[in-house]
């Protein structure tokens, strides 16, 4: 019923927004390019021109990919061949003239939105762009120019290779998140062995968090941890379910193995619980509380459970992960 | 802003000795023969006070010889096999973590990357094992000494073409050994695990790459192979394990034991990537996931001692154990995602995900018991178990960003989420059951970016969510999470940056009872007069807290309890950077920092790292380089398990 309810909402959404766009959503822009030739011829320089000026930039410039742009050696996308500097900075024959900076495009006083709209004019059909746009990125607006130097005149280049640089440049912003890789227990980050993108994907992807996937669609997690990986013969179904983030916090924690409970008996037992039996109603029912035996707790054989079901990750051949 | 923000966040990441030092090798190739670059070579002294165990499995950092780090590239300007190969390395010398990185490319021609790591996984901490140290438990238990190498190798033709095909090969393996347990009927006994296996990823594709419309076709496979052992040689004595009282008047011992997996996997998958530009107002993109990997399990199992099948009250002195097991999962992913523009202020993004999974598997057992206690001689227990795991997991989206004004955009949305996933076992007996369980979610969606000005920038993120259905007791039910986050660059030399976020979940259903609450804030501020030529100074501090709790049963007496979870911690880093000019081309280089981390709560600890680093030019070309570094770890609960270590690390870069 609900996913009824759900496509309900999308389906007459979507078309209507289609058929707005159709009707008169997109109609000033087509007005726009009528006008065109009415007004004012557009008057472009060439980079040479720019050149003269920017001597540094252009330095840069010619020494990094965008280059191609300006030499028409590219594929796809408008052709600005000598016209590389106009292709995001519009035509720069007022600017030229009036040497005033209000007379050309400055995208770092554009906003995100029309940044990313520049960017794309010829990266829109990349395999990044798949889940770009769910991603938390576009939802916060944070543009393209925010981690890429499109003259390659920074510290990192067109984008951060090095390790060190790539998570200086996500710590940048996720300063809370780089701070948890200062506990004891955590993935090698500050040591700069890994790097924030060996476990996200900037460009946003369909899995939360804009988690990579390793193996098409596997979690990617298993890209290191691939004897985690199974099919198990016996699954500990949480692993498939709620995935590795319902018993470890990987971005650090004081606790042993990154858990995030101090004990291990308790990261299971929260689950484990027998609780609620039987079940009060429907709704509430949720897995894994079938009861963990008898054991006793106060027993210290009983305090690490993975010390006995140590195969807590999945089994190839014990049903109670024993072995 | 842009570049200062990175360079606070180095005194975030305090990143090892040889990356955090201005690099020689520009990442753009200089379009001249010859080498550019620079090697580190040093010389480690560490001393360690306290748990060498804990320090191992939090540091790791050894003494000796080392090759710090090199970076170089070699360009050839007449572009003959290769325009330019970037070689990167650090933590060379026996270091716990070690890595190598190579790009060769030619341009339009090719791009390879060799990616390799090597990292020592260690583990041993007695608190683990057995929280409260009362006894029983041999304290090493679950302990590793173990090396993962990582390899990745991609080669990519004609980069910047329409058509790009590609191919890589990546590897993963681990091997070492620890200490592991063998599992008997009642009692549990400590011995030595070699652990080895790996896995081998091979894939090639291709990009078709064209102004409207992109498409990816990908094609891979992978090999895996597990062969741990667990195993206790005859004659090396009596292990009694960790129960220490006797069952029916007679102890528990294992006197050998010889335990194999043989565990070999497959799979293949295809992968489908698709974006078009449908017209000027509509962007499509979508994609098409399938793997199915497939594991066989040949496991032999021979021990020896006095031991006993509860079920049955049958003691022995031999056990033999085979067992043959295949299992497949097949795993169907796809998404299907839009932008539209209706309007130049307006973007909708509805969005369709699914995922879709389904483990099916049979386990043969063959037990053969030996001596026992039964007239009729050895005993024979054959199990067939089967098992079926599906999980099928769906998710709806409807987003809108409104750019109200220039420096306003809001963003709304709705978010549905449903799913259901089953796990039986059959025979169903003992721990294992059938379970089913479903996922509700309505979640509702909203955030702000608010740029007033260009040096000011203020991004707030919110979600609403409520259920009907989870699968677990502590999955997210009724919740709501939310993140703040601001820049300011009030001067050119000095800039701040703040956030909050926020995460409140509970379930409110009988027996449950879960409240979880976590928020932290971060703040951050770089001060750099003069752009940091002379000196600079960057600091950051977070403050978190944790609080959960949640009902649950105490398994030997069916009596409820709640497990409380706090934890408060304070995590700051600062860094003082500074160059001294000692002669007109001589600067000395010196950097003082560090972090801490001071938690309270459910496992209160310190851990402190501050450091001292200085570079002092002897000519040109090289460079003397030192760094010290100290290491301070206490867990309140745990006071056997600190130590305090100090490192001293000195070398020479030679630059060219």
């Amino acid at each position: 019923m609900n996913r009824l309810l759900a496509f309900a909402i999308l389906i007459p959404l979507t078309a209507g927004t289609a058929a707005l766009a159709q009707s008169g959503g997109a109609q000033p822009a087509k007005t726009k390019k009528a006008a065109a030739p009415a007004a004012a011829p557009v008057a472009y320089v060439g980079s040479e021109v720019c050149g003269t000026c920017h001597e540094d930039v252009a330095k840069d410039f010619a020494r990094n990919p965008h280059h191609d742009v300006e030499t028409g050696d590219k594929h796809g996308g408008p052709n600005w061949t000598g016209k590389a500097c106009e292709s995001c900075h519009g035509p720069g024959g007022k600017h030229v003239e009036s040497l005033s900076a209000a007379d050309i495009r400055n995208p770092l006083k554009l906003t995100a939105a029309q940044v990313t709209s520049t960017c794309l004019t010829c990266h829109l059909n990349r395999p990044t762009q798949v889940g770009r746009i769910e991603s938390a990125h576009a939802h916060n607006s944070v543009a393209c120019t925010s981690c890429h130097s499109v003259h390659a005149h920074g510290p990192n280049g067109l984008v951060a290779r090095k390790p060190a640089e790539v998570n200086a440049l996500c710590a940048g912003c996720h300063t809370d998140v780089m701070a948890r890789f200062q506990l004891p227990f955590k993935h090698k980050v500050t040591e700069n062995t890994m790097t924030c993108v060996d476990c996200h994907n900037p460009h946003g992807g369909v899995k939360p968090g804009q988690m990579q996937m390793a193996s098409a669609n596997e979690p990617g997690c298993m890209k290191c941890h691939g004897d985690k990986r199974g099919p198990f013969t016996f699954e500990h179904a949480a692993v498939r379910e709620e995935g590795c983030n319902g018993c470890h916090e990987p971005h650090g924690s004081s606790n042993a193995k990154m858990l995030v409970r101090q004990e291990v008996r308790l990261v299971c037992l929260e689950c484990h619980a027998n609780l609620p039996q039987p079940q009060p109603n429907a709704t509430a029912r949720v897995t894994g509380v079938v009861p963990p035996a008898f054991h006793d707790l106060t027993s210290a054989r009983y305090r690490n459970c993975t010390v006995c079901h140590q195969k807590i990750h999945g089994s190839h051949v014990d049903r109670n992960l024993l072995r | 802003m842009r570049l200062l923000l990175p360079a606070l966040a180095l005194a975030c990441a305090l990143p090892a000795l040889p990356q955090e030092l201005p690099a020689a090798a520009s990442s753009v190739p200089s379009g001249e023969a010859g080498i550019s670059g620079f090697v580190d070579l040093g010389y480690r002294w560490v001393g360690t006070g306290g748990s060498f165990n804990t320090y191992r499995s939090v540091v790791d950092l050894g003494s000796g010889p080392k090759l710090l780090g090199t970076e170089f590239t070699i360009s050839d300007p007449k572009h003959r096999l290769f325009d330019s190969v970037t070689v990167r390395a650090y933590n060379w010398g026996d270091d716990p973590y070690a890595t190598l990185h190579v790009d060769v490319r030619r341009h339009k021609l090719y791009d390879f990357s060799a990616d390799y790591r090597n990292i020592a996984y260690y583990s041993n901490l007695p608190s683990f094992a057995d929280p409260r140290l009362s006894g029983g438990v041999t304290l090493n238990e679950q302990s590793l000494d173990t090396r993962q190498r990582m390899g990745s190798y991609q080669l990519t033709l004609l980069p910047e073409s329409w058509l790009v095909p590609y191919l890589v090969y990546d590897r993963n393996s681990s091997t070492g050994n620890g200490v592991a347990t063998f599992v008997s009927n009642d009692d549990e006994f400590p011995v030595g695990s070699i652990i080895t296996n790996s896995t081998n990823n091979y894939r090639g594709g291709a990009r078709i790459e064209q102004r409207r419309f992109h498409v990816t076709l990908e094609q891979g496979g992978t090999t895996f192979r597990d062969g741990q052992q667990l195993g206790m040689a005859a004659g090396s004595g009596t292990n009694y394990g960790n129960s220490f009282s006797a069952v029916l008047g007679q102890k528990l011992d294992l006197t050998s034991l010889s335990q194999a997996y043989r565990v070999r996997g497959d799979s293949i998958y295809t992968k489908a990537l698709l974006t078009a530009n449908i017209a000027s107002w509509f962007d499509l993109y979508g994609q098409f996931l399938f793997s199915q990997p497939r594991s066989t399990v040949n496991y032999q199992q021979f021990d020896s001692g006095n031991q006993i099948l509860l079920s049955q009250l049958i003691f022995y002195t031999g056990e033999q154990s085979i067992a043959s097991a295949v299992s497949k999962l097949p795993h169907t992913t796809g998404s299907l995602g839009a932008e539209l523009r209706p309007f130049r202020q307006l973007r909708l993004l509805p969005s369709w995900f699914t995922d879709r999974m389904h483990t099916s598997s049979s386990d043969v057992n063959a037990q053969t018991l030996t001596g026992t206690s039964l007239a009729s001689g050895p005993a024979t227990i054959n199990s067939l178990l089967s098992n079926k795991l599906v999980n099928n997991y769906n998710q709806a989206e409807l987003s809108a960003m409104l750019e109200v004004v220039p420096k306003v955009t809001l963003r709304a949305g709705y978010r549905y989420v449903w799913g259901n996933a089953s796990d039986v076992i059959l025979p169903v007996a003992e721990l294992a059951a059938v379970e089913t369980g479903t996922v509700r979610r309505n979640v509702a969606l909203a955030g702000i970016a608010y740029r007033p000005l260009t040096k000011v920038s203020l991004n707030a993120d919110f979600e609403d969510g409520v259920s009907t259905g989870s699968y677990f007791r502590t999955s997210l039910y009724n919740y709501q999470k939310g993140r703040v986050r601001g820049r300011y660059q009030v001067t050119p030399s000095l800039s701040l940056a703040a956030s909050v976020s926020v995460l409140n979940n509970n379930n409110p259903n009988a027996g449950l009872h879960y409240d979880y609450l976590s928020h932290q804030e971060t703040a951050s501020f770089l001060f750099a007069p003069a752009g940091g030529k002379r000196w600079d100074f960057q600091g950051s501090y977070t403050r978190s807290t944790l609080r959960s709790e949640i009902t649950y049963l105490d398994p030997a007496y069916e009596r409820p309890g709640i497990s409380f979870y706090r934890d408060n911690s304070h995590v700051a880093t600062g860094y003082f950077d500074a160059n001294l000019p000692v002669q007109k081309t001589r600067i000395v280089k010196l950097s003082l920092g560090g972090s801490l981390y001071m938690s309270s709560g459910s496992n209160p600890t310190h851990f402190y790292q501050p450091l001292a680093r200085i570079s002092m030019p002897v000519n040109k070309t090289l460079a003397w380089v030192s760094e010290w570094r100290y290491y301070g770890f206490e867990e309140n609960f745990y006071g056997y398990q600190a130590f305090r270590t100090q490192m001293v690390t000195t070398g020479m870069r030679l630059t060219k």
